[in-house]
């Protein structure tokens, strides 16, 4: 066996362990996973709001809030951060018809949303702290459904599940697809003590465990990642509510698309540099987690580049063969040349898509019932994000490493 | 409240083994059959050679038929060179088991012999056929060099089809280190590969026409 057959083979097996592991979470837990708990007592919660520009959102994202059926929700805190458009004025408006909401301003722009949640986070006095974005809105029912997770004293932090709002374009369609598929993932991580990120658009804490952390990392580009691991090195539990919901609003031009995924992808690399020291330390973080996201991002990399490398030799192989077949004066295609004994590894490889192609229906299965406001997956934008939206994932994961390495981390 | 189950990552790497393992031994059965075929058609093919070579020491005792010699020959070239698209077919999906590798040398040891004798055939009947002898490397990572025998194999095959039994075409990898291959590379003084040996003194190196290679024919 050459080395290129051995380096596939050893994708192909990564590949396979992390479909049977997450399949086989799955048919082990599937009557668990919209388990949710009454809450034991009612638990006080306030819900920190980082503002910036959000002007075009903020309204209905509090607006939401304030419909929320929990009866423990006393403190809605927007934290303007230094807007230079009407975001505190609208907020402001709130204040006035509701008591529940306070509006705060930091006293300069602190550069992201992990310095305005801090700055918020001061003004809460209730056992749970909640983050929800500006342009994010938490069904009515959302903060009901995560709240019991907390009888577990444990228990640190609750996730939602993200949906995407707006689908009018053909990349906002794809990343509503990429949403339930990462949601379904991550609940299946939660089974496993290994939910690795407590997402933006709604993410409650318990209060001593937020302080126990000290808060969100200002330096990181992904402070919601790099608090769910600092509560994992904590030994504190982290739990999602598959059925709490929270619309936002995802980008659907390329430019600010691949922002967003650079910025996700820096402060990924960001967070596994800050905890390179826990690995096979502190529990499912160290023995899981970093190792998972090494690998996956490992797998990524070189699968890309071996399917690149081996395209585009194919390619210029038969570049070449035209050139000179039109310079000798022969056939440049026959079909005696059609190899009709494909080999080992193409059939290890359709076998890994096809169990790729279960594995995401078996997830967009299960947000069917809940995304009710909106009709099923078109077929087109489901192969649209299989072959070619997933595609660029190593390309962005690239030059994220590349930024990373350059220090080039200003957005 | 809610267990984890962490026995599953024992579970999950259980069933990725046993999968895996199943999806190799098929692969490696599928390419031992592959393997056998080709076995096979060459043990059928070394009872030709030791046919021919029993004629061949027939005519040198009883004198030479130009036909019976050159239709034995041609119907053996024409066998082993079919078996030679087969063969390169099942190496170019053979990844695990190495069986092929072994085939493609005794099989150039065969088309060796079959020069040979060719040769011999062509000094004495050189106006009934022509061999035509395709050395190539088989083990290039040359993409240039790949494009350039993949042309040549096109244009040989056309030949082949169109000119039948007036040509005996021989293709043989001249890298798998064969004593008696490299013999007559040295004899034939090849400079490089891929080349095209026409008869006895034609050497054709850089890729030409049809037309043009038919011109070098009897």
């Amino acid at each position: 066996m050459d080395f290129f057959t051995i380096l596939y083979l050893s994708l192909i097996f990564i590949g396979f362990y992390y479909f049977f592991l997450f399949i086989l979470i799955y048919f082990q837990n599937r009557k668990h996973m919209f388990e949710y708990f009454k809450p034991l007592k009612e638990y006080s919660l306030s819900i920190v709001i980082p503002c910036f520009n959000g002007g075009e959102n903020i309204g209905r994202t509090i607006e939401n809030l304030l419909k929320s059926d929990y009866p423990g929700l006393k403190k809605i805190i927007i934290v303007d951060d230094c807007s230079t458009d009407n975001s505190y004025e609208i907020a402001k408006d709130f204040e006035k018809k509701d008591k529940r909401v306070l509006v705060v301003q930091t006293p300069k722009n602190t550069g992201g949303a992990a310095g305005a949640k801090n700055f918020g986070a001061q003004f809460v006095k209730t056992e749970l702290i909640g983050f929800t974005d500006d342009d994010s809105y938490p069904s009515k029912d959302a903060i009901s459904k995560m709240v019991g997770f907390f009888n577990d004293e444990k228990v640190g932090a609750v996730t939602s599940r993200v949906l995407v709002r707006n689908r009018d374009k053909l990349l906002a369609r794809v990343q509503s697809i990429e949403y339930k598929v990462i949601a379904f993932t991550r609940k299946l991580f939660g089974f496993i003590d290994s939910i690795y990120v407590t997402n933006g658009p709604l993410s409650i804490y318990r209060k001593k465990a937020f302080d126990n952390v000290k808060g969100f990392d200002e330096k990181n580009l992904t402070e919601d990642i790099e608090i769910t691991w600092h509560f994992i090195a904590k030994a504190w539990k982290v739990h999602m509510a598959l059925n709490a919901l929270v619309y936002t609003v995802v980008p659907h031009k390329f430019k600010p698309w691949l922002n967003q995924r650079l910025r996700w992808n820096v402060g990924g690399i960001q967070t596994l540099d800050k905890y390179k020291k826990s690995v096979f330390k502190c529990g499912m973080l160290g023995f899981f987690i970093m190792p998972y996201f090494f690998v996956a991002w490992v797998l990524a990399i070189f699968g890309l580049g071996f399917v690149i490398y081996r395209f585009s030799r194919y390619l210029f192989v038969q570049y070449l063969a035209t050139t000179y077949s039109i310079e000798a004066q022969t056939a440049v295609i026959r079909f005696s040349e059609l190899n009709l004994s494909p080999t080992i590894l193409f059939f290890f490889g359709v076998v890994l898509i096809a169990l790729g192609i279960f594995y995401n229906f078996t997830a967009l299965a299960y947000s069917r019932k809940e995304d009710k406001e909106f009709k099923g997956e078109n077929i087109t934008n489901v192969v649209t994000y299989m072959f070619i939206y997933l595609l660029f994932y190593p390309i962005v994961l690239v030059t994220s490493i590349y930024k990373f390495l350059t220090k080039n981390q200003t957005w | 409240m809610l267990k984890s189950k962490k026995h599953v990552f024992w579970e999950a790497l259980f069933v990725t083994v046993i999968v895996f393992i199943t999806g190799l031994l098929i692969g490696i059965s599928f390419e031992k059959h592959q393997s056998d075929i080709i076995e096979n058609y060459y043990a059928q093919s070394e009872v030709s050679l030791v046919d021919i070579m029993v004629l061949q020491k027939l005519s040198d005792i009883e004198g030479y038929d130009c036909d019976v010699l050159i239709n034995a020959n041609m119907e053996f070239a024409d066998k082993i060179y079919f078996e030679a698209l087969l063969l390169q077919e099942y190496e170019s999906a053979s990844r695990i088991v190495d069986d092929l590798v072994l085939s493609h040398k005794k099989y150039d040891l065969l088309r060796t012999f079959v020069w040979a004798n060719a040769l011999k055939i062509f000094e004495k009947c050189s106006e009934d056929f022509t061999p035509v002898i395709y050395l190539y490397e088989q083990n290039t990572e040359d993409l240039a060099k790949k494009a350039t025998q993949k042309v040549w194999s096109r244009i040989l095959e056309d030949l082949k089809y169109k000119k039948g039994n007036e040509i005996i075409l021989l293709p043989i990898a001249a890298d798998n280190n064969l004593s008696s291959v490299n013999a007559f590379v040295n004899q034939f003084e090849i400079k490089s590969l891929p080349c095209v040996v026409v008869g006895k003194d034609v050497i054709l190196y850089e890729l030409t026409s049809e037309e043009a290679i038919e011109s070098y024919l009897n």
